[in-house]
């Protein structure tokens, strides 16, 4: 379905566009130097990252970090004070590519009296689906997802998971390339955020592109090719996840315990052996001073009379990184 | 432009299903209806009023009192003499609705001019109106041929006023009279008062539910800000439409078949309270535009109202002073049509705010110069494109915050946004 070798040429390559600006061929998102001002606050500020075509893409920051900001930039839902944006490698904003754009806003909701197939219809119509085409889609997705006895129903008589789901048929509908997902995990039971997650992977196995934002690091971790940390509307970094994990250079240790941990709280506090540690009690995520020995501090923890039952050499963890970089001033939300 | 379409037609499907349009599309002509036909069923029930009538007189007066009403078709009267007992029984009588009620004469009548009516019925002004008038023909009557003139000359004098009235307009004597003119005058000022009311608060709900559920960002990703108004503020305002039509429709067969009507409801024909309006294709026309006028500017206003709440009870304060402004007009309603050429009058139907409701009265209520009514159309439609301009604007941002509603100095900054 990827014409991969074109790709990987692609993925280096710069053309310059009529009014000088260079884009990355075959980038569905590319941000320029974004910068959005609100009274008394800039929420974005000169923000550049590029979203390449067919990855799943993270946008990661904490609270108030400005990720709905710029993916509501994207959307032309705001404009931003200065910067590009481009999509497609074409011209034209979100709202001139709405057909090729599924949306799912951060906070959920629907037209409480209207019936589910005419919502559908309706939203799919925005997307500039013909009536009939959107009609016989939406059946179709309502039959898959169980809903088909509903289709007649009120949105105000669906369960809370019904209506998400159904929301989640209206962002694709209409079988958009690129599909944003603003905080598509808040909220979901543990089932539904599976379901999600198979649907997210199963858009990429189709060719679409993805983006989203999240604050849970475990999931950005497990589910994206790519990604970007913001923090203050400033971008700290971005790339892959190995391109972000290498600078992260030195030893990382993952400890867990198996009842008794023995002195490690304070063995985890020598400054000669351990530079930074995330003590979870029987978990542990450490990185170790440049030079120092993991065998030193494995004889020091079971002498100490700690149950090892992991005691691995890992890359740091996502979580970690994110919060060796934001730091704890990172977060508007106290 | 299928996205206006669709935008429109939600508008329009939705509302023409719920139960709300169709209750208020039944309710005013029920309404209607009643106001001209209970009145008729009342003085029809029973037929004439029966009355007995005491006869405490030395003369003939008394028996000339019960011809007289009796000769009126109102009354039913009998003439009962009067002895020890007769008011008590005839009271009882009326408590237990066996006669309507009990007129008491004596001699003083044609002396002071005073007599008494007891009865379950004094408070219908058409019967106590009719009574006294009776009485009051025969009271001259006697003086004057207890003064002695002639008979004949009497007969003569006691014939019945009638006053005609017809509305001048344009130099030209209409079919229209004052009663007329009256009630279509308040008539097109209460329909447009409470049609344009209805139905700005119903563009600003659809603002508020758009923005509550978050719907308005997949919306303003898909189409611009002023599209979307622009095609719920047509939508609503269809249905607007349709709910006028319909009111227009019964309205005019209840009015051509009210006869037929008030016969199968057993009530008389019985002189009308309400006189027909006679709607011209002018008149028609004067009140479709200020409608058109004044609902696109109040919708505006009223979805910006909306726009700039986060929750009902905002809005309802928000749009508290939109509500103020048109309810100026419409308290107006007696002023304008009883001086549609005053300087007040001329003022309301000149400025956009209040000329959808004055101008229509003052039409509808006198003549009217031509180029007062050109001047007022092109201050309205000015009005509303000035209006549309700020109002989308504060909608545009407006749609997409949260927290608590802006004060003046943020909307101002709202408007002059790029």
């Amino acid at each position: 379905m990827r014409a991969a070798p074109l790709e990987r040429v692609a993925g280096r390559a710069q053309v310059t566009t009529r009014n000088g600006a260079t884009l990355t061929p075959r980038s569905v998102v590319e941000l320029q130097g974004i910068t959005k001002r609100f009274a008394g606050h800039t929420a974005v500020d000169n923000l550049s990252l590029v979203v390449p075509k067919g990855v799943i893409y993270g946008l990661l920051g904490p609270n108030g970090a400005g990720k709905t900001t710029t993916i509501r930039i994207i959307l032309s839902i705001l404009l931003a004070d200065s910067g590009r944006v481009h999509l497609f490698g074409e011209t034209g904003n979100g709202r001139d590519q709405t057909a090729r754009i599924g949306y799912l806003p951060e906070e959920r909701g629907l037209y409480r009296k209207m019936r589910v197939l005419d919502v559908l219809v309706f939203l799919a119509r925005m997307k500039g689906v013909e009536r009939p085409t959107a009609r016989l889609r939406a059946e179709q997705w309502l039959e898959r997802f169980g809903l088909a006895p509903w289709r007649m129903r009120r949105i105000d008589e669906l369960s809370k998971g019904m209506q998400q789901k159904v929301q989640f048929i209206s962002t694709l509908l209409h079988e958009p390339e690129l599909v944003v997902l603003d905080e598509p995990f808040a909220g979901l039971d543990p089932v539904n955020a599976q379901a999600l997650k198979d649907t997210v992977l199963e858009l990429r196995q189709r060719g679409a592109t993805v983006l989203f934002s999240t604050h849970i690091m475990e999931q950005a971790e497990k589910l994206c090719d790519q990604l970007c940390i913001i923090a203050r509307g400033r971008k700290l970094v971005d790339g892959s996840l190995s391109d972000i994990k290498r600078p992260a250079s030195g030893q990382h240790l993952a400890i867990s315990f198996d009842g008794s941990a023995g002195n490690a709280a304070a063995l985890f506090c020598d400054p000669r052996m351990v530079k930074r540690v995330d003590d979870y009690g029987q978990f542990a995520e450490l990185e170790l001073v440049p030079g120092a020995d993991p065998q030193d501090l494995l004889r020091a923890l079971v002498q100490s009379g700690a149950r090892l039952s992991r005691f691995q050499l890992v890359e740091p963890s996502l979580h970690k990184i994110f919060v060796d970089l934001v730091g704890n001033g990172g977060s508007d939300n106290v | 432009m299928s996205k206006v379409g669709a935008v429109i037609r939600r508008e329009f499907v939705e509302r023409v299903r719920s139960r709300w349009f169709w209750i208020s599309a039944i309710l005013l002509p029920v309404l209607f209806a009643m106001i001209f036909l209970l009145p008729m069923m009342f003085m029809g029930s029973g037929g004439a009023r029966r009355i007995a009538v005491v006869d405490g007189t030395t003369t003939d007066l008394g028996t000339r009192v019960t011809a007289a009403l009796a000769a009126g078709g109102t009354f039913a009267a009998t003439r009962v003499a009067r002895h020890s007992g007769v008011i008590d029984s005839l009271t009882r009588q009326t408590a237990t609705k066996a006669i309507d009620g009990l007129l008491i004469v004596d001699d003083s009548l044609v002396v002071t001019g005073s007599a008494e009516y007891r009865g379950t019925n004094v408070s219908s002004l058409r019967d106590m109106q009719e009574l006294e008038r009776t009485l009051g023909v025969l009271v001259i009557a006697t003086r004057l041929e207890q003064a002695g003139v002639d008979s004949r000359v009497l007969a003569r004098a006691e014939l019945p006023l009638r006053l005609t009235t017809r509305k001048i307009s344009a130099a030209q004597t209409t079919g229209e009279s004052s009663t007329e003119s009256f009630s279509l005058a308040y008539l097109m000022g209460t329909i447009l008062y409470t049609t344009i009311l209805m139905y700005g608060v119903n563009v600003k709900s659809s603002v508020l539910e758009e923005k509550t559920t978050r719907i308005v960002e997949v919306l303003v990703s898909s189409v611009r800000p002023f599209t979307l108004l622009f095609g719920k503020v047509i939508g609503v305002g269809a249905v607007s439409l349709l709910q006028l039509l319909i009111w227009a429709v019964a309205g005019k067969l209840l009015l051509s078949e009210r006869a037929t009507l008030a016969a199968q409801l057993g009530a008389d024909q019985g002189p009308a309270l309400f006189e027909i309006p006679h709607v011209s294709a002018a008149t028609g026309a004067v009140f479709a535009a200020y409608f058109l006028g004044g609902f696109f500017l109040y919708s505006a206003m009223f979805a910006a109202a909306g726009a700039m709440s986060s929750s009902e009870q905002e809005a309802q304060q928000a749009q508290q002073p939109i509500v103020l402004v048109l309810l100026v007009s419409f308290v107006s309603l007696f002023v304008l049509i009883g001086d549609p050429s005053s300087t007040f009058a001329i003022v309301l139907s000149l400025v956009p705010f209040t000329s959808p409701i004055a101008m229509p009265v003052r039409w509808a209520a006198g003549d009217l110069p031509l180029t007062d009514l050109a001047v007022s159309l092109g201050l309205l439609v000015i009005g509303v494109v000035g209006t549309t301009w700020i109002a989308a604007r504060i909608y545009r941002v407006g749609i997409l915050m949260t927290g608590k509603r802006p004060n003046i100095k943020e909307l101002v900054r709202w408007v002059r946004a790029s």
